[in-house]
């Protein structure tokens, strides 16, 4: 088992794996909230493809917008937020 | 930014682009291979992390890698190709740039997705592809949900089953849409290489799943925020029934070939559902239509594991042979390679043959349903443009945006052609597919500015 790092979700700091996902770490620290919402319907979206080819996993990652949280492994001290578009 | 040039570049390493590159190399050309994960493996392949317990898919993907790497295949881990011109020259941007590569031959190696079919709710979070809460559970190590359903169609969905099995997922249900056929049976019977592994697959999913249904397709899937029910109908029509309790639905019809650099380069492509859909069409040595191209694996027609890893070496071995190298063991070793990978394909097609989509698909009793994801668009859109004549994929694109988003039409292609090709009466080749474009994927434009301009400066 690798040492767990902190990284930050909304604001709030969580202890995830390292090197997973930052959609696995979502689902396992967060797993009730949504990624996003869609442009048009304002609804909610989550991890899809899980392979990047979807691009409804998008979050904001240290102020940058639509990063696939499927194809973004984690950061110690990474700041995450679940955004709505 | 340097351009490099090389002999062969292979984009995709997964089973097939791995062998690809290996042949290729061992007849003494120079190789790149691309791919857009941080280890190669691919989908099939996928490499756990490194407090993971790996699959035999992964020991597998591992001696493939280390292959590669022994033999001097150049690897650009975690690069997708964005750009492909003719000659040919190739884009990739990774997380903080991008690579320009220079080739003589391209192996075309980019595999599939899920196929996916649109069902009300499916945009819930919770709700994904067999192969995204399977690769969340076998890569990372978290399962996609504390009770899950699979539903959908095709064998990959007790695949799936038994990897999250094997992690300590609490399965529900899972619900096939085909029924029990003598020709599942028939088909696995003229193949006793695969009668441990499906016995191994039968025996522990129907231990540890407590439902397993036949011939319903999921009606809707509900939730606030999230998934908390499904409801699944019988394919012939009948009541629905509403499975409760669960967090996560895991959805999927076989898989869909990656057609977009091969659509790029202005390869042929047929259509085939059995084969996953429209695919580049290769001969025997993997030679697209376009010379220089060729096609590995299943994005020539989905067929499994065992063709990707044939196809993949022959075309490597074909790409060096038509640049002047020496194929080790001539024409001797790829007439093997081909009669191995006639036999090979004859189990994975007729599989996809006895599971191709059903019809019924296209029966989405909700005409507010959301067809096209990324641009939000419903069947009632796709409906009323092929009523004011659109008879194209590419018409209702420009019509409707369907397939102008993010994805680029990958997640809607299936609901979409099974919609408009009942409503018109055509079949799905003549409502055609469309064209992929540069980027092929979306990227941040100031990235993309700042690789271009290094790119540029380099040809200066």
């Amino acid at each position: 088992m690798t040492e767990p790092i902190e990284l930050s979700i909304n604001g709030r700091y969580h202890s995830v794996p390292a090197g997973i996902s930052v959609a696995a770490a979502l689902r396992l620290a967060t797993p009730a909230l949504p990624l996003r919402v869609s442009h048009r319907g304002r609804e909610p979206r989550g991890v899809f493809c899980g392979m990047g080819v979807c691009f409804d996993c998008l979050i904001v990652v240290d102020g940058m917008k639509d990063v696939r949280s499927c194809m973004t492994a984690v950061r110690p001290g990474m700041r995450i937020e679940t955004a709505p578009t | 930014m340097n351009i490099r040039t090389f002999d062969v570049a292979v984009i995709g390493g997964g089973p097939a682009g791995l062998s690809a590159a290996t042949a290729a190399r061992r007849c003494g050309a120079s190789v790149i291979l691309i791919d857009a994960f941080e280890q190669g493996g691919g989908q099939y392949c996928m490499q756990p992390l490194a407090f993971g317990k790996p699959s035999a898919q992964a020991h597998l993907g591992q001696r493939l890698i280390a292959e590669a790497e022994l033999h001097g295949v150049e690897a650009l881990y975690g690069h997708e190709v964005i750009a492909a011109y003719p000659g040919f020259r190739l884009l990739t941007m990774d997380g903080t740039g991008g690579a320009a590569v220079a080739a003589r031959a391209i192996v075309a190696a980019t595999g599939a997705h899920d196929r996916v079919a649109a069902f009300p709710g499916w945009t819930l979070p919770g709700v994904m592809t067999a192969g995204a809460g399977q690769r969340l559970a076998k890569v990372h190590g978290v399962l996609p949900g504390a009770r899950i359903v699979l539903a959908g169609s095709g064998i990959f969905l007790w695949a799936v089953a038994l990897s999250l099995l094997e992690r300590g997922a609490v399965i529900t249900a899972l619900v096939e849409a085909r029924r029990p056929q003598a020709a599942m049976f028939g088909h696995l019977a003229a193949y006793p290489e695969r009668w441990a592994e499906a016995w191994t697959l039968f025996r522990a999913v129907s231990r540890n799943v407590p439902r397993i249904v036949w011939g319903q397709l999921v009606a809707a899937a509900g939730g606030t925020a999230h998934v908390d029910k499904v409801s699944i109908r019988p394919v012939g029509g009948g009541p629905a029934e509403t499975i409760v309790g669960i967090d996560a639905l895991l959805v999927g019809h076989g898989f869909q070939p990656n057609i977009d650099v091969t659509s790029l380069l202005d390869c042929r492509h047929a259509f085939d559902e059995s084969l996953g859909g429209w695919h580049a069409t290769a001969d025997a040595d993997g030679r697209t239509s376009v010379p220089g191209v060729y096609g590995a694996g299943e994005v020539t027609g989905v067929s499994g594991a065992r063709p990707a890893l044939l196809s993949g070496e022959i075309a490597g071995l074909c790409a060096a042979r038509d640049l002047g190298y020496r194929v080790p063991g001539g024409g001797g070793r790829l007439a093997l390679l081909r009669w191995r990978l006639r036999r090979a394909r004859r189990f994975g097609r007729g599989l996809g043959r006895i599971f191709a989509p059903l019809p019924e698909l296209a029966d989405v009793p909700d005409n507010e349903t959301i067809l096209c994801r990324c641009e939000e668009v419903s069947r009632a859109e796709i409906l009323a443009a092929c009523r004011d004549g659109a008879r194209h994929m590419h018409t209702l694109k420009t019509w409707t945006r369907a397939g102008m988003g993010h994805c680029q039409g990958r997640m809607c292609r299936m609901s979409i052609a099974a919609c408009a090709t009942a409503a018109l009466g055509l079949e799905g080749r003549e409502l055609g597919y469309n064209k992929a474009r540069v980027p092929l994927r979306p990227v941040n434009l100031e990235r993309l500015l700042a690789v271009l301009d290094a790119e540029e400066e380099s040809r200066t």
